[in-house]
């Protein structure tokens, strides 16, 4: 029987110069699981936008059922039997199950919904995915994992003949997983392809019949998940190359310490013990997705609720509110400087001063702009003019405004959150040699990055996280790095060094 | 994936030297509010030649003042990308309040600061259940448009009440000669120096600057240990304070406390607020357009007396020229990048 979907040598790069997928190949054939697995960035999401029809590839071609076929909007992707079911589920909380399984094909004449069809396809759907709610409950009522059944059935409802899902576990907890992968034999039995998207191994070995693996936008090769030992995957993944990565030289560091968490238990299942930072110490936090780093960080800036015992400068330290961890010399930026990190409209002066204005009821813009300008340009920021809107600047220079306010604020415990996310190369270095000068100042810093070779460059350890906990500790100038990367992907300790 | 999020790269300052028409330009495109202010002016002094005289400038004036004063309140709120319906009913209940206090003997002076009081302490709730439980403020506020209004009926039986004190009167009534042959009235006074307060506020305190900061981005400013919630409630306290004053100086300026008072000033306060540049989604803006806008849409009334027509047309073409000042503000952010 011919495949149901292959993907053949598939590019796709963004102007100017970034190859988000280089040369990637899949094929599924119906009525299997096939998994793709692959580290951050190898490009597995560009090829799941490029497959729903998201994307237009830059070159090579995608058959179905043997036929080439062109994707120009995810409609047709849908219309040639593929679905994708996202990690954030696009279903619409506030409609009835049945209404979602239907949106955007209602059985209809002349614009009037056939409720009779609707209801009877709704139910035979549920049926399929063995789902024990009704058709007409909000879908804001249901668990993640009956919404994750929901949005199956939803698939089923468009008569898909792949269904794409993209690391459908993030959410879930073991026993919402078995069910899902029930429902996914079972819809494999009546000749669906599922396509499964996870850096699981254990999920994988569970539900997989084939995996392919992709690494840096090329596909790596695809293995027959029962006689393939685990050790060839994680290799597949890691991949040999190691000569790319800068080290940093280990230096020494003679501050006392600075912040240590003895033990933390937050939200999501955060579980932190033993972990310190030194003054003028740069501590990177390496881990896969959804594995706690910004929950920890959230937390020790007093943004997410938790309980332990931490001390900061050897005093007690419990933030209930960001305000009270930045009294005590502590700044976040976050995750997402655009929504979370910056005040876009408003001027860079005015966004760089905020956090500084607690001690004071007068303000005069003389003196804002008088504190935040040697500050900016100390860390050569570019910008025009300080009364511009922090909008208009470039990605880079936007992070250097969030470092700004907390270096004006005082703060000597900087934490920071996927401080790279969007920078091209020149800026990222940029932006890490900045960080390496303010530890050096004395700073204590926290890093939390998906990118382990920054970590790699900037960090005088490194944590890897797992599931919520930090399972251990690495110092990237003896450290391999696959074995960070085992540890992160595993989530056991590896090798003998802590 | 390294895809860069910011695929319009930089764009800064244009260099120097440009010109001082450029500059005035900017200017011009930034305060458009008051360049329509005059154009509109100038339309009404070419078509009545009463328009300019100190009088009718008095008498601008002295109408604008009530509905002015509960506008710069408004504008703190809305620029917290918040909105209090409320400020009508609460101007009613105020002036009703002051009526009832100095119907039961109290001393005027004691009856105006306690009303004051109350007035701001209803808005530091309505905020307070905003900010604390989270209901938007539309609805909290719209509660209190009818509960403040039912309030108002029950605390004056629904009857109006006079006769009151001369001295409480004068407040609305008191022309204090500024320049020979022109006297100015006291309310207009009042409306300016709240004006001038609250733009001070503003621009050179801390709590301005919070005020923005929360409205434009409210989780920007938390993670910077802002008191996101307590500025929310602080707004709306000015609000309350301001709806207050406005009813207080009503009732003093009719002479009567009326419980029927007020009906849907919020809107009007909303249009100048809007009219007057503030973004309804918060964090730009500020009390001068709402001053001039005030001003504005009381031109235009008085234009439209001044020709002898009537309130329909009035209605009708006040909201085209709201819609169309909207538009004219769209375009200047779009073409400003700020979108």
């Amino acid at each position: 029987m011919a495949d149901v979907l292959t993907v053949k040598n598939v590019a796709k790069r963004f102007p100017p110069n970034i190859v988000a997928l280089e040369h990637a190949s899949l094929s599924v054939a119906p009525g299997e699981v096939h998994c793709l697995l692959g580290a951050n960035g190898a490009g597995k999401s560009t090829l799941l936008k490029i497959v729903s029809g998201a994307f237009k590839p830059t070159s090579g071609e995608i058959l179905i059922d043997g036929e080439p076929f062109r994707l120009r909007s995810p409609q047709d992707g849908t219309r040639a039997g593929i679905s994708m079911i996202y990690q954030e589920l696009d279903l619409v909380p506030q409609l009835t199950v049945e209404q979602n399984l239907y949106l955007g094909h209602p059985p209809a004449r002349f614009g009037i919904i056939d409720r009779k069809t609707r209801r009877e396809g709704a139910v035979e759907a549920l049926r399929r995915v063995g789902a024990s709610f009704a058709p007409d409950v909000r879908v804001e009522k249901l668990s993640i994992a009956n919404q994750q059944l929901a949005a199956i059935a939803r698939s089923l409802t468009m008569k898909a003949k792949v269904i794409i899902m993209d690391e459908p576990s993030a959410a879930l907890n073991e026993r919402e997983l078995e069910r899902v992968f029930e429902v996914i034999r079972e819809l494999v039995r009546q000749g669906v392809a599922i396509v499964y998207v996870s850096h699981r191994l254990n999920e994988i070995r569970e539900i997989g019949d084939r995996v392919t693996v992709l690494r840096g936008g090329r596909t790596i090769g695809t293995f027959d998940v029962a006689t393939t030992p685990e050790n060839a995957l994680v290799e597949a993944v890691i991949g040999q190359n190691r000569s790319l990565i800068e080290r940093g030289a280990r230096r020494a560091i003679a501050g006392g310490v600075a912040l240590e968490v003895k033990s933390m238990k937050g939200l999501h299942g955060l579980e932190i013990s033993d972990f310190r930072v030194r003054w003028g110490e740069i501590v990177g936090l390496s881990g896969l997705n959804g594995s706690g780093r910004t929950t920890f960080l959230r937390s020790l800036f007093g943004a997410a609720s938790f309980e332990g015992a931490i001390l900061l400068d050897g005093r007690d330290f419990h933030p209930r509110h960001p305000g009270d961890a930045i009294r005590r010399g502590v700044g976040l930026a976050p995750e997402s400087r655009k929504t979370e990190g910056l005040i876009l409209d408003a001027a860079i002066y005015r966004n760089a001063a905020l956090p500084s204005l607690r001690h004071r009821r007068l303000l005069s813009h003389r003196a804002m702009r008088a504190s935040a300008e040697p500050v900016l340009k100390g860390l050569s920021t570019k910008y025009g003019d300080s009364e511009r809107p922090v909008r208009q600047l470039s990605g880079g220079n936007q992070q250097k405004v969030v470092l700004a306010k907390w270096i004006i604020g005082g703060s000597r415990v900087l934490l920071l959150d996927e401080p790279s996310r969007g920078l091209d190369v020149g800026a990222k270095s940029d932006l890490y040699a900045l960080v390496r000068r303010l530890a050096d100042e004395g700073a204590a810093v926290i890093v939390a990055s998906s990118e382990l070779e920054e970590l790699y460059a900037a960090c005088d350890a490194i944590w890897v996280f797992h599931e919520g906990r930090n399972i251990q500790l690495f110092d990237p100038s003896a450290a391999d790095r696959d074995d960070i990367l085992k540890a992160s992907i595993l989530g056991v300790r590896t090798s003998t060094w802590q | 994936m390294a895809v860069s999020d910011n695929p319009g790269g930089e764009r800064l300052a244009p260099p120097d030297g440009s010109g001082v028409l450029a500059a005035a330009l900017d200017l011009a495109v930034e305060y458009n509010f008051i360049v329509i202010f005059f154009f509109v002016a100038a339309i009404a002094a070419t078509l009545s030649s009463n328009f300019l005289t100190f009088g009718n400038i008095s008498n601008l004036f002295q109408q604008a003042a009530v509905v002015g004063i509960v506008a710069v309140g408004m504008t703190y709120v809305i620029l917290t990308a918040n909105i209090d319906l409320s400020v009508g009913s609460m101007a009613a209940f105020s002036g009703m309040l002051v009526a009832v206090l100095m119907a039961g003997g109290h001393n005027p002076w004691l009856a105006v600061a306690s009303t004051l009081v109350v007035g701001m302490a209803g808005g530091a709730l309505m905020g307070g259940i905003t900010a604390f439980a989270r209901v938007p403020s539309f609805i909290v506020t719209l509660a209190g448009l009818v509960s403040i209004r039912g309030v108002t009926y029950l605390i004056s039986e629904g009857t109006p009440i006079g006769n009151l004190p001369k001295e409480f009167g004068s407040l609305g009534s008191t022309l204090i000669p500024i320049l020979p042959g022109f006297d100015f009235p006291l309310m207009g006074i009042i409306f300016i120096a709240v004006c001038a307060i609250a733009g001070v506020v503003l621009r050179y305190t801390v709590f301005g600057e919070y005020v923005f900061a929360t409205g434009g981005n409210i989780e920007a400013a938390r993670l910077s240990g802002l008191p996101t919630r307590l500025m929310t409630m602080g707004v709306f306290a000015v609000s309350g304070l301001m709806a207050s004053l406005g009813g207080v100086m009503l009732t003093s300026r009719l002479r009567i406390g009326q419980p029927t008072a007020a009906q849907g000033m919020e809107l009007d306060a909303i249009a100048a607020v809007v009219l007057g540049g503030t973004s309804l989604f918060g964090g730009r803006g500020g009390v001068l357009g709402t001053f001039f806008a005030v001003m504005l849409l009381q031109v235009l009334r008085n234009i439209f007396n001044l020709l002898g027509l009537g309130s329909f047309y009035q209605m009708t073409v006040t909201g085209v020229i709201i819609v169309a000042a909207i538009l004219l503000n769209r375009l200047i952010d779009h073409r400003m990048g700020r979108e």
